[in-house]
């Protein structure tokens, strides 16, 4: 067994190759990077219209909002950044180039995620980082040092939870032969995550705190910072919820990788 | 000598012999026996309704891919696994190197289950499918070759070794900066097999290596093969539908057809099939419904009634002649045919898998 020093070393090593090579298509990236970085102003815009027209968003005012937006820009980064390529695993699983992720010593996932790293994700990750900062000033919220473990911890936790849902639901293609849906769903239903849980109705409200938590990625551990007398137990189960989710993902990968059988070749 | 003496020995028999059959076991690389993969594929209904009573009532049918197969293979050998389209070869090697979980049978490498010790396999072996590239198609190829270095922990000396050995087979230096998607198939194939034995792996499976390649690439494939299995006795299974490289390659062929063995052994006796047998394929002028007949009388007239001599009409136009050169040589059959009859196009084609394995069929090995 490989010790996970040794996966990290290998991982920063393939990556720094990786970003070395991309740099030759240093305009994709750009482009890209400005893409992401406007439809991020654009959801911003959103908040600013429907703020002009309501005072407050089920009882959330509109820097709240910015600040659980940030949170929610911040933490699907890793999903972003590092699992990128399940996108492309109904392709590779398709075409039979699937296959080679088998023939080397390592552990599959590892092998398959590492294969892309997703640059214009870093965009993301620091207009996140940037805008929680400015939300967090304006709301004055009071960082100790505990409080900012626990925003560790709470980033952690919620990336862990949208990196399940994306990976399990490209796992689809294992199955599948047009899974391309499973994946747009939950793709589509992340935007979702950066709103109260309180304005959707039951049905929803339940589905996404239960079924496919994607209230985790955002709202629910937003509260800790934003209004942490009011937070309900559940959130503190976060990080189970992160791990277990991620360990639920892990299984239907692996139970995908040993019932997939390949094209003919 | 007493009772206990002869118990003695007797004890000592049992158990050299067991120690002999042990050892045969142990030394053998690869043991397939009965190995099978079925596969189940659903009968897809048409239209969109159709799809939708497959999602709960599906209509399987079975392929037989892999139909109960037994080999063993012995450290250091290079094995030509051959068979037509379709006859389960590159199943087969999926369940050696670990992808695939048979059906029924046992498959050890090296003593132990591929399937279920994927990692450890991986670590013992090498593999080339066949215009797939497993190098990192976006990195120069020697920094795949220096990740490859890390992931199987090659040590520099070895390494170092490697590449010198490889650059002074096949000329990989000046590919080195060069990103593998801007690599011609050739130069993109030689570099996945230097790839597959930078690890000094035990066993090496190459399936297809030298489909789509020239002549010269694939000469060059050929001789990287045979150096280092001769260097390094390292183990090699080879499928190909190029017979050429059968014959310069493997000592032992494994003939496959719809999932069951065929033939097993030396290359020689299969050698004379496709070694000796060549087809002429001809146009010949005025060519009508009496041809075929005419030249079969012509040929017994000339060369005696057991002239090695086979003719069909395989396509519009052209009759293929095709000639046993252990009874009757070529250039003979070539030039009487030329005096005699007016031809207007002429080709030779080497015989192909199809017919060698029609041919074993027919009995031809027996
Ligand atoms: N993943 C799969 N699902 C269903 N059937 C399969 C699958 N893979 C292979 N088969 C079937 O199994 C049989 C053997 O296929 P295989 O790929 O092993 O043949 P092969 O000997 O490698 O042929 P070729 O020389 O054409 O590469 C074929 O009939 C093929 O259709
Ligand atoms: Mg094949």
């Amino acid at each position: 067994m490989r010790s996970l020093r040794e996966y990290i070393r290998l991982y920063f090593m393939i990556e720094a190759q990786y970003i070395k090579g991309r740099m030759q298509y240093r305009s994709d990236f750009i482009i890209s990077s400005v893409g992401m970085f406007f439809s991020s102003l654009a959801t911003l815009g959103i908040f600013w219209v429907i703020f002009d027209t309501v005072p407050n968003l089920a009882g959330w005012s509109l820097m709240e909002m910015v600040f659980i937006y940030a949170f929610y820009m911040i933490a699907i980064s890793p999903m972003q950044i590092l699992f990128d390529h399940a996108w492309q695993l109904r392709y590779h699983v398709q075409q039979g180039t699937f296959l080679k992720y088998y023939f080397r010593p390592l552990n599959m996932m590892f092998y398959y995620m590492s294969e892309i790293f997703d640059l214009k994700g870093l965009t993301q990750l620091v207009t996140g980082i940037a805008l929680l900062i400015y939300a967090s000033i304006q709301l004055h919220i009071d960082w100790s040092l505990w409080r900012i473990s626990l925003l560790f911890i709470a980033l952690f936790s919620a990336a862990l939870v949208q990196i399940s849902i994306i990976v399990a639901a490209s796992c689809a293609a294992f199955w599948v032969v047009n899974s391309y849906p499973v994946l747009g769903l939950a793709w589509k239903l992340r935007e979702f995550s950066p709103y109260p849980m309180s304005i959707f109705d039951g049905a929803f409200r339940f589905t996404f705190t239960y079924v496919i938590p994607i209230g985790f990625v955002a709202f629910y551990p937003s509260q800790l910072f934003l209004r942490p007398q009011d937070v309900s137990s559940l959130v503190y189960f976060s990080p189970m919820i992160g791990v277990g989710l991620f360990a639920i993902t892990y299984w239907i990968w692996t139970k995908g990788v040993n019932s997939y059988t390949g094209t003919g070749s | 000598m007493d009772l206990d003496d002869i118990e003695h020995s007797f004890y000592n028999r049992q158990s050299l012999l067991f120690l002999f059959y042990f050892l045969g076991k142990i030394m053998s690389l690869i043991h397939i026996e009965n190995l099978s993969k079925h596969f189940s594929i659903l009968n897809r209904r048409e239209g969109l309704g159709g799809a939708f009573r497959d999602l709960f009532s599906g209509d399987y049918r079975t392929v037989k891919a892999v139909d109960g197969i037994s080999f063993d293979i012995d450290a250091g050998e290079i094995v030509g696994y051959i068979g037509p389209n379709g006859a389960g070869k590159s199943t087969t090697i999926k369940m050696m190197t670990g992808i695939l979980k048979p059906s029924g049978g046992t498959i050890e490498v090296n003593g132990i289950t591929p399937y279920a010790n994927r990692i450890r396999q991986a670590q013992i072996m090498g593999v080339v499918f066949g215009q797939r590239t497993q190098l990192w198609w976006d990195l120069p190829v020697i920094e795949s070759f220096k990740i490859l270095k890390e992931i199987y922990k090659v040590d520099q000396k070895t390494f170092d070794e490697h590449m010198g050995l490889f650059n002074d087979l096949v000329d990989l230096k000046k590919l080195y900066t060069q990103q593998v998607r801007t690599l011609s198939l050739g130069q993109r194939m030689l570099c996945d097999i230097t790839a597959s034995f930078l690890h000094n792996p035990q066993v090496v499976f190459l399936d297809e290596p030298t489909i789509g390649l020239d002549i010269s690439v694939k000469a060059k494939m050929r001789s990287v093969i045979k150096e280092l299995n001769q260097v390094r006795n390292t183990t090699i299974i080879l499928t190909t539908h190029d017979l050429g490289d059968v014959e310069a390659l493997c000592q032992r062929i494994i003939i496959i057809d719809k999932g069951s063995v065929l033939y097993d052994g030396d290359i020689k006796k299969v050698n004379s099939l496709f070694g000796a047998y060549r087809t002429l394929k001809l146009q010949i002028d005025g060519y009508n419904d009496s041809t075929l007949q005419t030249l079969q009388d012509a040929f017994t007239q000339k060369f005696g009634p057991e002239h090695g001599i086979a003719i069909a009409a395989t396509e519009e136009f052209w009759t293929d002649v095709t000639i046993d050169q252990a009874r009757t040589p070529l250039a003979d059959v070539l030039n009487f045919i030329m005096t005699t009859f007016t031809v207007s196009d002429v080709r030779i084609v080497e015989i192909s898998m199809e017919n060698v394995v029609r041919k074993v069929y027919d009995g031809a090995l027996k």
